[in-house]
Parts: C-alpha cells; sequence; structure tokens
C-alpha cells in the first residue's frame, strides 16, 4: 500500500506545487521599507516657513506644488502620504498637539512649540527651512497715536495673528506683559492687521520687521532684540526612532523639486540652540489662559527672562 | 488517444503492477483536474475579490454618509453656536470632518488597513482635499454626466497600481452653504482656521467633490490568492484520499483474491488434490477465475489419476 501511496501523492504535490507558483504571478516584491504614521499613512503638515505673508490668508501653495510635493513625498516614504497644508497657524497648533502629524514643515515659532511637546510626543527637527532674513517682532501705530511707551498700551485694542505664530502671537503678548487690553482681535496676515489699524478699528498690532516697510502713517513702538531663527521640518517622535535615514536621503537628492518658497536646506541640521531659547517665550505664553477675539485680555502668567547670549545687536 | 506513448504509459500496457498503473493514471488525471480548476478558479476569485472590495467600498461610503448625516442634523446644532463665540474653530461641526475621523479610526483596525478613504474636492476649504490630477478627472466625469453615481476602476500612483470606487459629492442641502458659499455667512472662527480663500462659492445641487475609496491592487490579489490557495489545498486533500482509498479497495478487492489464487494454482499443479479453490462461492469476477480454476484442477486430478492408472496396468 505504502509504496503505492507514495507514488500518487508525488505528482499531486508536485500539482500543488504549481498551482502555488501560477499564484505568485503578478505580484512585484516591494523595494524598500515604508515610512509611515501609526495610521498606516504619513500625515503630513505644511505651514511653509513664512507665517502671514499672503494678502488675505492666501492659498498656502500653488496647486502644482501641492501634488508634487505630495508625490515626492510619497516616493520618499513608500506610504500613503495625507499631505495637509494650512492656512493657519491654529490649525497647525491643534495638530501637533493631537500628534495628528507625522512630519510637518513648519515656521520657527510651531518649531519650538513641536519641540516643546512631551518626550515621546514631540518632534525632532530634520532640516532648516525659510532663508535667515531681518526678521523680528515689532509692535505698530498709528503714527499720529499718543501712546509712546509699552505702559501707554494700557487699554489697547491688540491685533494678532493666529496662535502658533512667533512674530505674530507669542513674542508681542510676551512682551505685554503685565498689561490689560481692552481687546483683541485676530486676522491672518499681518496686511489684513495693517489695514484694520489704518481703518481705526485696532490701537496696536504684531508685525513683523522682515516685511516690507509699512509706510510712514504707522510707527514701530516695540522691537524685540531678538532675531527670528529660521523654521523647520520637523518628524514625530516615533518615526525618528524608525529608520527615517532613506526619507531624508531621498528628499535631500530631490530638494531642487521642492516649492522654493520653502527654503529647504539640504544636509544640514537646523540650529536648535536659537529655537530651544525662544522656547522660553513659547511655553511661557502657552501657559497663560488663551485670549480669545474680541474679548477683553490681561497679558498675565508666568514669565522667565530669556538668556542674553542669543541677543543680537 | 492521440499519445500512444502516453496511453501505453498511463492505461496499462502491462509493464507494472495494476496498482502502480492504476495510481499513475489516478495521479495524471488528478493533477490535470486540480490545473485546470485552479486556471479557472483564478479568473474567477479574481472577479469575486474585486466584488467584494466594491461591496465594501460602498458600504464605507454609505456608512460615511451617515455619518455627515448625523453630523449635520444632530451635531452642528449644537456645536454650531460655539463656532459663532469667541473661541477657536471646533471641526466637530463640519460633516467632513466627522467622516473623515471616523474613516482613520476604521482604518486603524486591521481588516481595513489597505483602505483609504478620501473626499476630494475641486476648491476645498482643507487644502488637504484638494483634489489632484487624477481625481479632479473622475469629479469632472461625474459633473459632465450627472446620472453617473459610482465609478471604479484602476489607478496607478507612486505606490503602484491602486482599485478606486467614487461616487459624487453633491450640496443637496440649503444648510451646507452657511459654510461653503461666502466668507462672510461663515464663521469668524472657521476664516480664522482655514482662511477666506478656498471652500467657497459652491452652489445648491452642484457637484463639488467625490468620495473615493482606493484599496492597493496587490490587496486584491493577495484576497484571490488566499481563496484559491485554500481551494486547491482542498482539492489536493480530497484527491490524495481518494486515491488512498482507491489503492487500499483495489487490493482489498482485486489484488489479494488474486495473489491467493495464483498461489493456489501452483500448488495445484504439483498436488491437485490436495488444494481447494474456495474463492469459486463469490459471484464476482474472482469466483469467476476460481470456478474456473477449480475445473481446471479437477481436470488435472483426473488426468493424473488416468495417467497413474496406465503406469499400474503396464
Ligand atoms: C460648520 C461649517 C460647515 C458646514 C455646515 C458644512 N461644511 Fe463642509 N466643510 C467645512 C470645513 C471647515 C471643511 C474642512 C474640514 C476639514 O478640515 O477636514 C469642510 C469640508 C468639506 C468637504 C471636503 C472637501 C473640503 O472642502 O475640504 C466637503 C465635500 C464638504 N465639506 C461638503 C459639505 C456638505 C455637502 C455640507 C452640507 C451637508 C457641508 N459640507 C456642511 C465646513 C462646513
Amino acid at each position: 500500500m505504502s509504496a503505492a501511496g507514495f507514488s500518487a501523492r508525488g505528482p499531486l504535490l508536485a500539482a500543488l506545487a504549481m498551482a502555488l507558483g501560477l499564484m505568485g504571478c503578478g505580484q512585484q516584491p516591494s523595494a524598500r521599507v515604508s515610512l509611515c504614521g501609526p495610521a498606516g499613512q504619513l500625515r503630513v503638515g505644511f505651514v511653509g516657513a513664512e507665517e502671514g505673508r499672503g494678502s488675505t490668508g492666501a492659498v498656502v501653495l500653488p496647486d502644482q506644488d501641492i501634488s508634487r510635493l505630495r508625490d515626492l513625498l510619497t516616493v520618499a516614504s513608500q506610504c500613503e502620504v495625507m499631505l495637509e497644508p494650512v492656512a493657519s497657524p491654529e490649525q497647525a497648533h491643534q495638530r501637533l498637539g493631537a500628534s495628528e502629524w507625522d512630519v510637518a514643515f513648519l515656521p520657527p515659532g510651531l518649531a519650538a512649540l513641536a519641540l516643546e511637546s512631551s518626550a515621546n510626543r514631540g518632534y525632532s527637527l530634520l532640516r532648516p527651512l525659510g532663508q535667515r532674513s531681518q526678521s523680528r517682532s515689532q509692535l505698530l501705530v498709528r503714527a499720529g497715536s499718543d501712546r509712546r511707551a509699552v505702559a501707554d498700551l494700557k487699554g489697547a485694542r491688540l491685533g494678532l495673528l493666529p496662535r502658533g505664530s512667533l512674530t505674530g502671537f507669542y513674542l508681542p503678548l510676551y512682551n505685554l506683559h503685565g498689561l490689560s487690553l481692552q481687546s483683541v482681535h485676530y486676522a491672518l496676515s499681518y496686511q489684513e492687521l495693517l489695514d484694520q489699524l489704518r481703518k481705526g478699528q485696532l490701537d496696536v498690532i504684531a508685525w513683523d520687521a522682515a516685511l516690507p516697510d509699512p509706510g510712514g502713517d504707522v510707527r514701530v513702538i516695540v522691537n524685540d532684540p531678538n532675531l527670528i531663527p529660521v523654521g523647520a521640518l520637523v518628524l514625530s517622535q516615533p518615526l525618528v526612532a524608525a529608520d527615517h535615514q532613506p526619507f531624508l536621503k531621498l528628499l535631500d537628492e530631490s530638494a531642487a523639486q521642492l516649492p522654493p518658497s520653502l527654503g529647504y536646506v539640504a544636509g544640514v541640521l537646523p540650529e536648535a540652540q536659537p529655537l530651544q531659547r525662544l522656547r522660553t517665550v513659547v511655553t511661557n505664553v502657552e501657559s497663560w489662559t488663551l485670549p480669545l477675539e474680541g474679548r477683553p485680555y490681561a497679558v498675565y502668567g508666568r514669565k522667565q527672562q530669556l538668556k542674553d547670549e542669543g541677543v543680537m545687536r | 488517444m492521440k499519445f500512444p506513448v502516453l496511453q501505453g504509459w498511463m492505461v496499462g500496457s502491462g509493464q507494472r503492477p495494476l496498482r502502480k498503473q492504476l495510481a499513475i493514471t489516478l495521479s495524471a488525471i488528478f493533477a490535470l483536474s486540480i490545473l485546470v480548476a485552479v486556471v479557472l478558479l483564478n479568473q474567477l476569485f479574481g472577479l469575486q475579490a474585486r466584488d467584494l472590495i466594491d461591496q465594501r467600498s460602498s458600504f464605507f461610503m454609505d456608512a460615511m454618509l451617515a455619518v455627515r448625516e448625523y453630523t449635520s442634523k444632530d451635531v452642528n446644532p449644537i456645536v454650531a453656536p460655539l463656532n459663532e463665540g469667541p473661541g477657536g474653530f471646533r471641526p466637530e461641526s463640519v460633516p467632513s470632518y466627522s467622516a473623515q475621523t471616523v474613516f482613520a479610526y476604521l482604518k486603524a483596525k486591521p481588516d481595513y488597513r489597505e483602505y483609504s478613504y478620501r473626499e476630494a474636492a475641486l476648491n476645498p476649504t482643507n487644502l488637504r482635499d484638494k483634489a489632484d490630477s487624477f481625481e479632479t478627472g473622475v469629479i469632472e466625469r461625474f459633473r459632465s454626466d450627472p446620472s453617473l453615481t459610482t465609478l471604479a476602476g484602476e489607478k496607478s500612483t507612486p505606490l503602484g497600481p491602486m482599485h478606486f470606487v467614487a461616487r459624487p459629492i453633491k450640496i443637496t442641502k440649503e444648510s451646507c452653504l452657511v459654510c461653503h458659499s461666502t466668507p462672510d455667512r461663515a464663521p469668524a472662527s472657521q476664516l480664522l482656521t482655514y482662511g477666506d480663500s478656498s471652500g467657497f462659492g459652491w452652489k445648491l445641487n452642484e457637484i463639488v467633490g467625490a468620495q473615493i475609496v482606493t484599496v492597493p491592487q496587490k490587496a486584491v490579489f493577495e484576497a484571490k490568492d488566499r481563496s484559491l490557495f485554500t481551494t486547491a489545498l482542498l482539492f489536493v486533500i480530497a484527491f490524495v484520499a481518494v486515491g488512498l482509498i482507491t489503492n487500499g479497495v483495489l487490493n482489498q478487492l482485486i489484488l489479494r483474491p488474486m495473489r491467493e489464487i495464483s498461489r493456489k494454482a501452483e500448488e495445484a499443479s504439483v498436488t491437485p488434490a490436495t488444494v481447494s479453490f474456495d474463492e469459486r462461492n463469490r459471484s464476482d469476477e474472482i469466483g469467476l477465475l476460481a470456478r474456473s480454476f477449480e475445473r481446471m484442477k479437477q481436470s488435472l486430478a483426473i488426468s493424473m489419476q488416468m495417467l497413474k492408472d496406465r503406469q499400474g496396468r503396464s
């Protein structure tokens, strides 16, 4: 019986092997490991290196740049990419706070904030973004205003960019510490704030020294000495722990295809030092209650002085 | 038969023991049937897998529509007043947001990991939902042919070919236009979060985008291969069992009695009187053979007796 049994099984097994071989066709092996977030997708946030520059919360990225960036990130990560360009730092603030982004292209304020989150939830800096500029936080009033010093701003109506912006939110509030304001208002761009200041709807607005000269009808009342560092491409801690080198390498090699306005610098780690310094400002202001649109606000809470070494000028 | 060699080899020209001939014949038949079955089932299961994925995708889209409906009807009325207030914008009031969030939770389950869901729009509120060139093509087709309710097919992506199922998103409620018509109708907090440059200017009854579910083509193939493998395995197991049983039956029914008869016949050629072909009582072919041998044995015994008698007389 057994001899016959074997001679009968042999060809059957061969047929099975043949069937399996047939099924094996039509599959190609995936060449590289993929860099994905916990949800099986790579969620990429995009704020760009400069905030509040558009006329009215303008489109963050032109359409063709969005799809090119998405494709590039897909190839680099070998993972499905969900690219979310946001117009408002507030939106980015929420996403970072809830760890809803795995990778993000951030301006300095948000990069400092991203660093701030706790050890297993925070982000690491990968690459610097944006050109070094004369970016510094300022506060503007109308030229004819009789407010001359910071103390005069008591009871003023303040215009800010949404939470998350360094020159548009954190530094202005930090510099107004101790004052009671009549109300706080938000806009998505400096231009909008300037228009409202000119129309008399606001008494003082946040401004960035790197912006084109606003003209003679307004004047600078507060000039913050801190030079603003560049923004950063950041990566969430779980992905830092994963093998992200191939991803970074491909981005570096394709740097020329990234939107030029992004200012991506290949092969360089961002300087953490200046961002770390401004983190103090960010954490301090973050620990205060959030000023609400159109409501009175007392700028009050813990305020630590910045260490001196980074102060320029 | 066209192949006399094969025929001789398989069906038995008497070169090998019966059992071996039978085994070879059966294996060849089984292998051939499995091969044919696998080839046919490969096609069938391919269609079935695609069907299943289309069904699931449809279900997802229906489920997401239900989530949207729930948000519009039950959540938005509660959350919308908050968005008019001084705080930040609460996206929980947005149908699209809840649908995409719910899907993200679904996707966290291993069964649905391969699936992705998008609500792509030509002019989206959240630039994440901006239709790419492929999605734009799909949406334009829905816009140009309002009777079209579903589109399915393949698309190529940097990650390989994908299977997709799409349905149009049409603005059917006036309530949608609060946030999607003009910036001054939308909550101020929404403008601060999303800006005022996109996601507006939508019209009632306009198809503004599409729900799109995508699955890697690889997943379709894998689902098919799993069914095919199981079926092929079952076939093989069944055939091996049939082979073994046939073998046992052959042995019990034919080979053993034949060997027995053969042994007795050999004995009978020397001492016919002591041998008895008991199998002659069987009514099958073995019995027939045994009866023939029995007659031959008796003839032999008579002949031998006559020979002996003649020797004694002389
Ligand atoms: C409370 C304001 C609000 C209402 C009401 C509203 N939407 Fe939206 N809609 C939004 C916002 C905000 C987004 C972006 C959500 C996100 O970030 O995912 C959005 C996103 C969408 C999207 C995805 C594409 C995009 O623009 O990002 C579609 C499609 C959509 N809405 C359709 C509708 C339909 C249809 C209705 C009516 C049933 C509706 N919306 C009602 C505010 C609203």
